[in-house]
């Protein structure tokens, strides 16, 4: 450290004091200033959420710069394995120009984002849009909106939910923005310290430069004074465009990797505070139903049992209008205590009748029903009536999907403390300002004293704000004032308190012409009314061109509650679409890629040159048509998200290399993707392992997971029942090539490997001339000689 | 009921009833929470930890079971994170989500002192426990650079 560079630092910390004692609870507009917070409690070891105190090297909310240098990135998304902990980072350290080996990433706090708005000038999307490299993009959630439920969010950290696969999409800009600004604070503070115009310095490596002297200075020893120091522009801060970055775009690997082979990482299950007590839950197995009785009189004397505590069924308005059940909790020294006296304790429920007997086949009858029912019109392109009636050869398919949950592997859980003032909740949650009401309007302590202590999740899958954790540990902390409660829901009742991807029927008709060319196309599909995503893969127009085309959505309500799983809507509508289209090619005789090829070519869908290079590439990488081993064959599918005109598109093609042993043993050998990168991808190591880790969940759908009802309730509720794949089954070869497009993408981490469904099942109707249209495969026969 | 526990080396006496599983000792009473909680019927693996050396579910291990054994949990595995299989899974970036990791780290640790050079056969056979995240590519060739280290001489297991 040189003299000068030892005086600025004094100066510095000194200057940043004072200041700091002169701006407490000033709300300055312009900047991200820090502002004072009550102090927190104590933290576990190992935490990764901020302190509600900011710190005096906060150069803005989402950057704080010790004085050795170490850059703290504030990420306001939920890390659940998407690896947003380390792309988002990349995003602000892009701009920032700091050292890569001393960033840590920490979670923001909702504490202050709800008492913090954004700077108006970090509102505005940058740039021109989805097909604009030098832009920000079109952020999905693009509408402003307070509770981040319809929008983004315009309070401190914006958009809190971790969903849609748009972390990156719709939060890229903001990000890069921070980084920008507090990257432009910094250099102005050296300026200042030196006495130069800030046009003559320069940053790299966390290093500033001064280029006519040779003074350098460091990001660490400027940054308090660069807390203190307004942007004078903000408004012409630009962000990098790809071809300028440096740090994203290349590989890096999860910040958060370290932890997760140490034991370390914190997830909500990992919480313990001083005096805690744990609750074990048991809520009706049948959604829309309560506790008649229990007799806690029977368990009072059990070890370490305390008290039992019955709720209600959670408000339906602060999880979405989903009805799940109410129940009993039993509060124990421990949790096996707690899980082990509930058990013995007897529950009797109160079931309502009209569900108590639903079995899942007078559900599928149901939306079967509705599939000749009027239904609501998607799209309607010519006159499919007259075609049909005009067809060389009429072609009709039968799809079914089961109910699926995520079946996350940490089960549901949330820490609450309650006390007069203030609620402190500890979990690992994909909506954290949605919780933080729930807490709020639980307890009656306003938002701004209720603090969101954000743990890594055990998995997440779309389970943003899904179920009733939180509620239902909030409800039960708030009748312990004082006392911090764990709540931890068994596997089973994991289970029980979820929403499920819906249960989903689809019949598909199209008139093929005499060269086997669909002159008309109907898809009619079905699902429960609420169901999320019921237009994916069908709308706006066919992806493989009829000259007529119709799309019509069909429904019915079940009591099941039903949400957002991985995929949304694109899982269950991409096997039915993709099947269809391999039924089709096979009825005219036609090579299945070279029919998508030609049917995509005929279209004038926006993107549809990225769709021919995705199945190109992916035929290509595969082997497409070299002759293969009885018992094996290939299948390709497209898979594309978005892709309107002008917007967001993500696009990709796979092509699966299955065996089928004579016994019916499904092996999928390899797997040959190609996938749009379009302007550039933020960590193309994270994108690869989601494609990789998706592959297998896919699989999985495709052949083993359902969820069934009988008696009104779920029957699956384990591992034992439902399946997960292990490692004897993964795909040996996994291969995966991207190509560059021209618009950003529409996200990664949910619908990149549904065509695993339909390439299984036309493999198995290569190989057993069998064709199965419904999921999971494990319910037939696939046995072949 | 007070009995002896040996976890990681360390010689704990636990105040609880023994038919407790292992799984909660550890986390509960313990506090060391690396190992996780899934199942709870010895489906998934996630609360995999060695019991004498031997891969062993503690869910479903009731804590007698262990009382007098060596036990060792993830945190047990090296001081510093950098057994050949951590470091082996760092390289790779095998975690996702990274709950059921621990668990999957001691059963391919399990299975490297069985197989020094496993096959995949050997992998398939022993290393039984769940990912959601479904890391198991990943997994399959960290575990080739973890026997790799191992043989060069670049660590025990």
């Amino acid at each position: 450290m040189s003299d000068n560079d030892r005086k600025s630092a004094n100066l510095t910390r000194r200057g940043a004091l004072l200041a700091g004692a002169a701006v407490t609870g000033a709300l300055v507009i312009g900047f991200w200033m820090p502002r004072r917070a009550q102090a927190p409690l104590a933290t576990p070891e190992g935490a990764v959420w901020a302190d509600e105190e900011p710190e005096t090297s906060e150069v803005n909310a989402w950057v704080v710069v010790d004085f050795d240098d170490t850059v703290t990135v504030r990420i306001a998304q939920t890390e659940l394995g998407q690896g947003v902990w380390t792309s988002n980072a990349m995003m602000v350290a892009e701009e920032l120009q700091c050292d890569w080996s001393k960033v840590r990433p920490q979670y923001a706090s909702a504490n202050r984002d709800a008492r913090e708005m954004a700077p108006e000038w970090t509102l505005k999307v940058p740039g021109n849009g989805a097909t604009d490299p030098s832009g920000g993009g079109e952020p999905q959630f693009g509408t402003r909106d307070r509770t981040g439920l319809a929008g983004i969010p315009d309070s401190l950290y914006r958009r809190m939910r971790t969903n849609a696969a748009a972390s990156v999409k719709d939060g890229r800009y903001y990000l890069q923005l921070a980084g920008a600004e507090a990257r432009e604070r910094l250099l102005l503070a050296a300026a200042k310290t030196w006495g130069v115009p800030v046009e003559e310095v320069s940053s790299a490596n966390s290093v500033i430069a001064h280029g006519s002297t040779g003074r350098t200075t460091t990001y660490g020893k400027v940054a308090s004074l660069a807390a203190q120091t307004p942007h004078p522009n903000p408004e012409g801060i630009r962000i990098k465009p790809p071809s300028e970055w440096t740090l994203m775009g290349t590989e890096q690997k999860n910040l958060d990797v370290p932890s997760k082979v140490t034991g370390k990482a914190v997830y909500g299950i990992d919480v313990h505070m001083p005096g805690m007590k744990w609750a074990a839950v048991k809520s009706c197995p049948v959604y829309g139903g309560k506790v008649k009785s229990y007799d806690f009189e029977k368990i009072r004397s059990e070890p370490g049992v305390i008290s039992a505590i019955q709720f209600p069924i959670p408000e339906p308005k602060l999880i979405r209008g989903r009805i799940f059940g109410g129940g009993v909790a039993v509060i124990a020294d421990s949790w096996y205590q707690a899980k082990t006296a509930i058990e013995k304790m007897p529950i009797e429920w109160d079931i309502p009748p009209e569900y108590a007997s639903l079995t899942t086949a007078d559900l599928r009858a149901k939306l079967m029903a509705s599939l000749d029912e009027t239904g609501r019109v998607g799209v309607n392109v010519g006159d499919c009536d007259t075609a049909f009636r005009s067809g060389a050869r009429i072609v009709e398919a039968t799809y079914s999907v089961p109910y699926l949950p995520r079946a996350r592997m940490e089960p549901g859980n949330a820490t609450v403390l309650v006390t007069d003032d203030r609620v402190d909740i500890w979990l690992g949650d994909q909506s954290p300002q949605e919780t933080r009401r729930s807490c709020a309007e639980i307890t009656g302590i306003p938002e701004a004293n209720v603090y969101l202590h954000m743990c890594h999740l055990g998995g997440g899958y779309g389970r943003n704000g899904n179920g009733p954790q939180a509620e239902q540990a909030i409800y039960i902390a708030n009748l312990n004032r004082g006392t911090p409660i764990h709540l931890l829901w068994t596997r089973e009742e994991d289970f029980i308190n979820t929403t499920y991807r819906s249960i989903g029927v689809a019949k598909l008709r199209a008139a093929l012409d005499r060269d086997g060319w669909p002159i008309a196309i109907e898809v009619r599909t079905a699902t429960d009314s609420e169901a999320p995503g019921q237009n994916a893969g069908f709308d706006i127009a066919a992806r493989y061109h009829a000259p007529n085309y119709r799309f019509s959505m069909h429904s019915a309500k079940f009591h099941i509650p039903v949400g957002t799983r991985r995929g949304v809507g694109a899982p269950a509508q991409h096997f039915y679409r993709e099947s269809f289209m391999d039924e089709l090619a096979h009825a005219a005789g036609k090579d299945p890629y070279q029919y998508r090829r030609e049917l995509i070519s005929r279209t004038d869908l926006p993107y549809k040159a990225d769709m021919i290079k995705a199945l190109d590439m992916a035929a290509e990488m595969s082997g497409w048509g070299t002759p293969l081993p009885e018992g094996t064959a290939r299948a390709i599918a497209l898979e594309e998200r978005g892709g309107e005109e002008g917007h967001h598109a993500t696009i990709s093609a796979q092509v699966h290399t299955v065996s089928v042993s004579k016994d019916g043993k499904v092996r999928v050998e390899r797997v040959d993707v190609a996938h749009d990168e379009g302007f550039g991808l933020v960590n193309p190591l994270s994108v690869k392992k989601q494609i990789e880790g998706q592959i297998t969940w896919f699989y999985n759908d495709a052949i083993y997971q359902e969820c069934n009802v009988k008696d009104g309730r779920i029957v699956e509720n384990n591992f034992d029942a439902f399946p997960l794949s292990r490692m004897s089954e993964n795909p040996p070869e996994i291969n995966i090539r991207f190509f560059k497009s021209g618009h950003w993408l529409d996200g990664m981490g949910h619908d990149r490997g549904p065509a695993i469904q339909s390439a299984i099942a036309d493999c198995v109707f290569q190989i057993t001339k069998k064709r199965y249209r419904d999921l999971p495969l494990r319910n037939h026969d696939l046995t072949w000689t | 009921m007070a009995m002896d526990l040996t976890v990681n080396g360390v010689r704990h006496s636990v105040d609880v009833a023994p038919e407790t599983p292992l799984l909660w000792v550890i986390r509960d009473t313990l506090k060391m929470t690396g190992t996780k909680f899934s199942c709870g019927i010895a489906q998934c693996g996630a609360c995999t930890v060695h019991i004498n050396g031997v891969a062993m579910r503690s869910c479903s291990v009731p804590v007698s079971a262990a009382a007098g054994k060596d036990v060792t949990t993830i945190e047990g595995l090296s001081p510093d994170g950098t057994h050949p299989v951590q470091l082996a899974w760092m390289e790779l970036d095998v975690p996702q989500c990274g709950y059921c990791q621990s668990g999957m780290i001691m059963s391919v640790v399990a299975m490297l002192e069985r197989h020094s050079n496993p096959t995949d056969a050997d992998i398939d056979a022993e290393v039984t426990n769940a990912c959601r995240c479904s890391t198991y590519h990943r997994i399959r060739q960290a575990i080739r650079v973890a026997a790799a280290k191992v043989s060069a001489g670049g660590g025990t297991l």
